[in-house]
C-alpha cells in the first residue's frame, strides 16, 4: 500500500510523457532518490546512488519546455501563485514531503528574490524517511528519561535532518529511554515535517507541533509562548538570531535539539556566537555525524565538557 | 358558451406563454448574477488564503447551490487528478459538463470559460487584478441584460395578451 502511494505521489506530478517513460522503466519510487528534468537535456534518474538516463543511455528522452511546464502545472495544481513563497526559496514541498527544487530566471525586486520565472530545471527529490535511524543515539542523549540539550554537528549530506526527524518522532512518542513529551518543531524549509498544506507528511510523533515555513528565531519564541513545548527542535541553525533564540528557549526550561553544519566539535566551537554557547556549556550533548560508510554514521558523541561518550 | 370557453383558453395560453418568457428572462439574469457571485467567492478565497485551486474550489463549492457546486467540485477533482494537460482544458470541459443545465447563451458560455486562460497561471497580484477585470466584465454583461430586461418583459406580456386577442378574433 505504502509503495503504491509513493509511486502515485511521484508519478502523478510528472508530465504524461515522462510518467510513461518512468512507468515503463519499472517505476519503484522506494528505490529512486531523484528525478532530474532539464529543458533540452536527457531525463535522468538517480536510483540507489547511481544516475541513469531514461529510457536508455543511447536513446535518451530529451525533456521539452512543454513537458517541464506540464510538470510544473501538476506539481502546483495549476496554482503557482499559491507556492510563491516556497518558489522564492527555490523549492516547493509536495504531498508526501517530497522536495521539488526548481531553477530558472530569477526575478529580483529591491535586491531580494521575488520569484522564479521561465523554470528550466526541476529536481524531484523523493523523500525517504529512515525510521529508527536515531535508535543508537537516543541512549546517549537522555538522562533519567529526559532529553539533554543536544547539538548535532554534521557536514552537508550526512543525514542530520533524517536523524533529527527520527529523534523528534521518538521523543514525541516516548520509549524506554525517553518519556513522551510535547515537541515543538520550527521547520523553516519544510524539511523536517515535509508539510503539505500544513499537514506533516513525515512521521514526527503524536505530541509534535510544527511551525512550517517559519523563520527559526521567531518560531522558537512563538512556540514557547503559544504551545509550551518541553522540547524544541530546529534544523541547521546559523544566524546569530537563531543562537540567541536558542539561548532564550534554554532559559525558558525547554530542552533543545538543534543541528548545525560543521565537521566536528572544534569547528563548531570556532563559530562566533555558537562557539560562545559551547564554551558556556549550554549544550549537554554533541553528536558528530559523518558519511563514511553510509549517511548518518555517528562519528562521536560528546558531553558538555567535550569528553567522548561514544565513538563510531 | 363554447366560444367563450375557447376564448378564455386561448387567452390563458398566450398570456401564460408571455409569462413564461418573462420568467425565463428574469431567471437568466439570476443565473448570471449567481455566476458572478461564485466567481467573486473564488476571487476572495484566492486573495485571502492563497490556497491552491482545488482547495479554493472545494471551499467555495461548500457555500453555493447546485449545479454550481457540482461544477466547482468536479473542477477541483479534475485538477487534483492531474490528467488533462492544461488548466484551460480542464476548466472548459467542466464548464461544458456541469453548467449545461443552465442553458447559457453562446457568448456567456465563452465568457464563463475565460478564466481557464488565466486562473492559476499568474502570480498573486496580477491574478487578483485580472479576476477583478473579469468580474467587471461580468458586471457589464449583467448590466446589459438588466437594461433590456424591463422593456422585454413589457413586450413579452403585451405580446402574450395581443397574440391572444388576435387568435381569438381570427379563430372565433
Amino acid at each position: 500500500m505504502e509503495r503504491r502511494d509513493l509511486n502515485h505521489q511521484i508519478l502523478n506530478i510528472l508530465a504524461k510523457s515522462v510518467r510513461k517513460i518512468i512507468r515503463d522503466d519499472g517505476a519503484d519510487m522506494s528505490r529512486i532518490q531523484e528525478i532530474r528534468m532539464r529543458t533540452g537535456q536527457p531525463l535522468r534518474v538517480v536510483k540507489e546512488n547511481r544516475e541513469t538516463v531514461l529510457p536508455a543511455a543511447e536513446q535518451p528522452h530529451i525533456v521539452t519546455k512543454e513537458e517541464l511546464r506540464e510538470t510544473m502545472d501538476y506539481i502546483s495544481h495549476y496554482s503557482l501563485y499559491a507556492y510563491a513563497d516556497e518558489l522564492r526559496q527555490g523549492f516547493l514541498t509536495i504531498e508526501g514531503g517530497h522536495r521539488v527544487g526548481v531553477s530558472g530566471k530569477v526575478i529580483v525586486d529591491q535586491e531580494k528574490v521575488k520569484n522564479i520565472q521561465y523554470i528550466s530545471s526541476v529536481n524531484i527529490r523523493v523523500s525517504h524517511e529512515v525510521i529508527g535511524c536515531a535508535d543508537s543515539l537516543l541512549p546517549f542523549i537522555t538522562k533519567n528519561r529526559q532529553v539533554c540539550h543536544t547539538l548535532i554537528i554534521s557536514p552537508p549530506f550526512c543525514g542530520k535532518t533524517t536523524m533529527i526527524r527520527d529523534l523528534i518522532r521518538q521523543i514525541s512518542d516516548g520509549n524506554q529511554y525517553v518519556k513522551g513529551c510535547s515537541v515543538g518543531v520550527v521547520d523553516e524549509r519544510s524539511e523536517l515535517g515535509g508539510c503539505y498544506l500544513g499537514i506533516a507528511q513525515n512521521h514526527l510523533g503524536s505530541r509534535t507541533d510544527i511551525l512550517d515555513c517559519c523563520p527559526k528565531a521567531e518560531g522558537m519564541i512563538m512556540l514557547i509562548r503559544s504551545m509550551s513545548p518541553q522540547v524544541i527542535a530546529v534544523d541547521e541553525i546559523g544566524t546569530s538570531e537563531d543562537i540567541h533564540a536558542i539561548e532564550y528557549a534554554m532559559q525558558c526550561g525547554c530542552k533543545l535539539i538543534a543541528s548545525v553544519h560543521g565537521l566536528d566539535l572544534d569547528e563548531a566551537s570556532r563559530k562566533p556566537v555558537l562557539g560562545e554557547l559551547i564554551r558556556r556549556r549550554m549544550f549537554e550533548r554533541y553528536v558528530v555525524l559523518g558519511n563514511g560508510e553510509h549517511p548518518g554514521e555517528i562519528r562521536g558523541i560528546y558531553d558538555e565538557r567535550g569528553s567522548v561518550l561514544c565513538r563510531g | 358558451m363554447q366560444r367563450v370557453i375557447g376564448g378564455v383558453l386561448i387567452m390563458t395560453a398566450t398570456v401564460g406563454a408571455g409569462w413564461v418568457y418573462c420568467h425565463d428572462l428574469k431567471n437568466y439574469l439570476g443565473k448570471m448574477l449567481y455566476l458572478r457571485y461564485v466567481m467573486s467567492l473564488v476571487k476572495g478565497e484566492i486573495g485571502y488564503t492563497h490556497a491552491p485551486l482545488p482547495e479554493v474550489f472545494l471551499e467555495v463549492a461548500g457555500r453555493i447551490k447546485q449545479p454550481y457546486r457540482a461544477w466547482l467540485s468536479g473542477t477541483a477533482r479534475a485538477v487534483a487528478d492531474r490528467d488533462e494537460g492544461s488548466f484551460a482544458r480542464v476548466w472548459n470541459r467542466c464548464a461544458d459538463q456541469y453548467l449545461k443545465p443552465l442553458g447559457l447563451r453562446h457568448e456567456h458560455s465563452v465568457l464563463i470559460k475565460e478564466p481557464g486562460t488565466f486562473l492559476g497561471s499568474l502570480e498573486r497580484e496580477t491574478l487578483d487584478r485580472t479576476l477583478m477585470m473579469y468580474l467587471n466584465r461580468l458586471d457589464l454583461e449583467i448590466e446589459k441584460q438588466r437594461e433590456g430586461l424591463a422593456s422585454r418583459i413589457r413586450i413579452g406580456r403585451c405580446l402574450g395578451v395581443m397574440s391572444g386577442i388576435f387568435l381569438i378574433i381570427l379563430l372565433i
